[in-house]
């Protein structure tokens, strides 16, 4: 059985491409342009934020979380 | 002809242009106070034994208690994590599978590969058995990656370069999502279902917005294939993974690269990717075995997940944020936390 392989590849290069594809292109970007965006002064804090605010809620980085784990057995013995 | 080509590069250097007008601080400043948080170490708690080859994808249910697999011996299987029982074990039409899904209802699970199809089970017949629901054809290329969107939709990605939203009830395609210049080899869902993600050996990831089927960002910056990609857990940033060796950070809501998790040590590409429930954390599976932990905030490894025997090619945190499931071409799965 061989492997699976996949053969990672770019799409016909630009210079391959036809007008109507280079037109979608043109309008996508055209779109991708006109996106709100935000100051990233503020949306750093934000995220930052946010980040601090979950993390006492974070069962990876707050070992009482973890107090009791579904995963590790509290008996002695586990009837199979 | 040319002057379409003109006209893409002008649109192109605008919008660089416009990226910097809205950076006017960096992650590093707004994390300058934060302190690096201490060593993680996550211990293996279970072992899921029972794929005869390499698994090449997995994805929690909901319930943060069952996960499915899909391995190259042509089985999908729905495991108890807590228990490690096989809950079900389905045989596939075509072994070479290369993903796997779980309905957020946990009636359906997905899969898919060098098929080209993205095959639909219900987990919840009437007599029992789990059967092919659906066969959703038409992609050119293989099935890297799929997500549901519901019961009745679907979104997936291909080597045909495309991604596509299906309606699973009528098998046939809602929306194609066409732009990458490369084989689409990753997709992650919004938490508000509204947008999704694409990663592509066109090096960049694209944000679509589902319903309006556009492209309404691309990002750039890496070196080579974008493997894996994710969203941040609030929705407001992307994560990927690259055959580079690196994982980057971008801001959705600014349009900015924001950090590259690298080191000099780290030379294999990243095959898979996890944020913590909090998102300081992120778990990157590689081609090396391992998978590192990074703090998000301070771009620093902060520890290891060793315990595999081949390339961990899956990993996924459940959604209560309590475990973390790998799977590897040793053909375990192991649930860590």
């Amino acid at each position: 059985m061989g492997e699976v392989e996949r053969a990672s590849h770019r799409a016909a290069d630009m210079d391959e491409w036809d007008v109507p594809q280079m037109k979608k292109e043109v309008e996508s970007l055209k779109y991708q342009l006109a996106f709100k965006r935000e100051k990233s002064s503020k949306t750093v804090t934000d995220l930052v934020k946010w980040i601090e605010d979950g993390v006492p809620e974070d069962p990876f980085l707050n070992p009482e979380l973890m107090k009791s784990n579904p995963w590790v057995e509290k008996g002695k013995c586990v009837l199979l | 002809m040319e002057e379409l080509r003109k006209e893409m590069e002008n649109l192109k250097d605008q919008i660089t242009a416009v990226r910097k007008t809205f950076q006017d601080s960096t992650l590093q400043e707004a994390a300058a106070g934060v302190t690096v948080v201490g060593r993680v170490q996550l211990k293996t708690r279970k072992t899921l034994r029972g794929h005869l080859a390499k698994i090449y994808a997995m994805h929690w249910g909901t319930d943060s208690t069952l996960c499915v697999s899909a391995s190259q011996d042509g089985k999908l299987i729905v495991w108890d994590t807590i228990t490690t029982n096989k809950v079900n074990a389905i045989p596939l039409k075509s072994s070479w599978v290369m993903t796997c899904a779980y309905a957020p209802s946990g009636n359906l699970v997905a899969c898919g590969g060098l098929d080209n199809m993205c095959s639909i089970y219900n987990l919840k017949g009437k007599d029992g058995n789990v059967k092919v629901m659906r066969e959703l054809a038409a992609h050119t290329g293989y099935l890297s990656c799929c997500r549901f969107l519901s019961d009745t939709e679907i979104i997936t990605s291909s080597g045909d370069c495309t991604c596509v939203l299906w309606d699973i009830e009528t098998g046939t395609q809602k929306m194609v999502f066409a732009g990458h210049q490369g084989d689409a080899m990753s997709l992650g869902v919004s938490p508000d279902f509204k947008f999704f993600i694409s990663g592509a050996c066109d090096f960049t990831a694209k944000l679509w917005d589902i319903r309006e089927a556009e492209c309404r960002q691309t990002f750039g910056g890496h070196e080579s294939d974008i493997n894996a990609i994710g969203f941040f857990p609030n929705g407001n940033a992307v994560i990927t993974g690259s055959d580079d060796a690196t994982c980057k950070l971008y801001d959705l809501r600014a349009d900015q690269e924001l950090l590259t998790y690298q080191d000099p040590s780290i030379m294999c590409g990243v095959t898979s990717l996890a944020p913590s429930k909090s998102g300081r954390l992120l778990l990157a599976g590689h081609d090396d075995f391992n998978v590192n932990i990074w703090d998000m905030l301070k771009a620093e490894r902060v520890g290891v997940l060793a315990g595999h025997d081949n390339r961990v090619s899956c990993i996924g945190v459940s959604s209560d944020g309590m475990a973390c499931c790998t799977g590897s071409w040793d053909s375990f799965l192991k649930i860590w936390n």
